[in-house]
């Protein structure tokens, strides 16, 4: 359940949000095909966790060398340490919205209760917290279920489809949308998180079904919430002409049919499930670097048992929270983020696919022809998507037309 | 597998995780130093582990990046402590007792003991 509330970030809230207003229910299957490939590589990379008993980052430095291995680090760091800003920026606006503080104020505030939060929080503690708030956001499935929207438009989005009658200047918004929508739900921290939560908990070659079931329901409804927040948009924002701009548009979904405490509600799951992404992509952060160079790492440690990894997601925070400080806008940090995410994905995916189909490390647990099958193909369609993603974003003005 | 047979440098040892013999992670095999002469069989005398032996395996901006940060350390573990070779080097003595956890050390005296849960 944790991994439900912790699916959302604020790339896939302001992304479901603004796809829906603008093409209607025709990228509902951008997302369910994108949930099937985080569900492909959350599963490899628990299972390579479970398994080999090493978390990927220690691995794929082994499989690729010094060189390239810090080629790839370096990518999912930047990659990463932007996510995390907009997360920061995320949370920093919606607390505004909910109690009117300024917003850089709210920014420095965030960024301190997250440190004193990991530093003095067990690691359960961090993702229950988080995760489970999060789940305030089932507001906005309820919400669709209370506007009766046409299912059989929903159930058709599920089709993958391009809309008729498109100008070329939409196809092209069309295809932006289909790529940042595929980055930010595959974004790459997800699956380092997953994978070190799992040595953390000890995970062994028995606890390969939770590992599947972890990351098919989690992910899957997660996914769910996602969609419910693109209906919303479709049905409430798109015939009025509202883009959803700001994070907070998304909220006004669940006030339309719940007033008030509709609108509390969601703020409050937006709060903490981007709180949560926040967390987890700073920890995925130095999680990685930890494992890069061999140090102690691990939140089931006192901070100053791994000392370095402490130092490392303290500096981190500071370095997202200086990003924000700079006055950059929270939906340039989004739109950076999901930017960099997808041309680093095809990187950060590929030496998990390796490890895991390696029967050196994986015995009789290395990939399967599904799973061999579902990698090589999601490995395609990134990179094919991270080639497009530069040309329709400068062609598109990052979506905007 | 056993450290006593004929081991693949590149695929089955370098860049490989240090476990001591407490699991705790307390470094990577970042080199190797290596014995023998002409004719003779080559052997590992030992693993050499921090960033000072990175040289000679990366560029020379980014070796001079990470010496910067991480400095110019590097700790011998001697081969005879090396117990077992998977998908990580499990070594048959604490970290402390190879110093490879000075680096550690260092870095922990600037983190407070107290507050955590």
């Amino acid at each position: 359940m944790t991994a439900v509330g912790g699916f959302v970030d604020i790339s896939e809230l302001v992304f479901a949000a603004k796809a829906g207003s603008t093409f209607g229910y025709a990228l509902i299957w951008v997302f369910a095909f994108a949930t099937v490939g985080i569900i492909v590589f959350s599963e490899m990379s628990g299972r390579v966790a479970a398994v080999a008993k090493q978390p990927v980052f220690n691995l794929m430095r082994h499989r690729l060398g010094l060189k390239l291995g810090l080629l790839v680090l370096a990518a999912s760091m930047i990659s990463n340490l932007i996510t995390c800003a907009a997360e920061i920026g995320g949370v920093a606006l919606i607390l505004n919205y909910l109690t009117g503080a300024p917003y850089m104020l709210m920014a420095v505030a965030m960024a301190a209760l997250f440190i004193v939060s990991i530093w003095v929080l067990p690691f359960e503690w961090i993702e229950r917290t988080y995760g489970l708030l999060g789940l305030f956001m089932i507001v906005f499935a309820v919400a669709i279920i209370a506007i009766h929207p046409p299912w059989d438009k929903i159930a058709g989005g599920l089709v993958p489809q391009i809309p008729p009658g498109l100008s070329t200047k939409e196809l092209l918004t069309f295809a932006y949308f289909t790529v940042a929508i595929i980055s930010a739900v595959m974004f790459p921290y997800e699956v380092y998180f997953y994978s070190s939560g799992g040595i953390e908990e000890g995970w062994s070659a028995k606890d390969l079904l939770t590992n599947r079931m972890t990351s098919i329901v989690g992910m899957g409804l997660g996914s769910l919430l996602a969609v419910s927040i693109l209906a919303n948009s479709a049905q409430l924002f798109g015939p009025a002409n509202v883009d959803p701009e700001i994070p907070g548009s998304a909220a006004l979904q669940a006030a339309i049919p719940f007033g008030k405490w509709g609108l509390i509600l969601a703020l409050l799951g937006m709060f903490f499930a981007v709180a949560g992404a926040a967390v987890e992509t700073c920890l995925a952060n130095a999680y990685s670097i930890a494992q890069f160079f061999g140090w102690a790492w691990g939140r089931h440690k006192k901070p100053w048992e791994a000392p370095r990894f402490t130092m490392t997601w303290i500096i981190l925070f500071v370095a997202a929270l200086g990003i924000v400080l700079t006055g950059v806008d929270v939906m340039t940090l989004v739109e950076f983020a999901v930017l960099f995410s997808i041309l680093v994905l095809p990187l950060t995916y590929l030496p998990l696919l390796l490890l895991a189909g390696d029967k050196n490390y994986m015995r009789e647990h290395a990939n399967g022809r599904l799973a061999k099958s579902l990698g090589w193909f999601y490995f395609a369609v990134i990179t094919i998507a991270a080639l497009a993603a530069l040309p329709l974003y400068f062609l598109t003005s990052g979506g905007n037309g | 597998m056993s450290p006593d047979g004929a081991i693949k440098l590149v695929s089955e040892l370098l860049d490989l995780p240090l476990i001591d013999s407490d699991g705790k992670f307390c470094g990577i095999v970042d080199d190797v130093e290596l014995a023998g002469s002409p004719g003779k069989a080559l052997t590992i005398k030992a693993i050499l582990a921090g960033p000072g032996a990175y040289a000679g395996r990366m560029p020379r901006w980014a070796l001079g990046l990470v010496r910067l940060v991480a400095g110019n350390r590097i700790t011998r573990v001697p081969w005879a402590k090396v117990r077992s070779i998977g998908s990580a080097v499990q070594l048959d003595c604490p970290a402390n007792a190879l110093g490879l956890d000075k680096s550690e050390n260092r870095a922990g005296r600037w983190i407070p003991r107290k507050g955590a849960l």
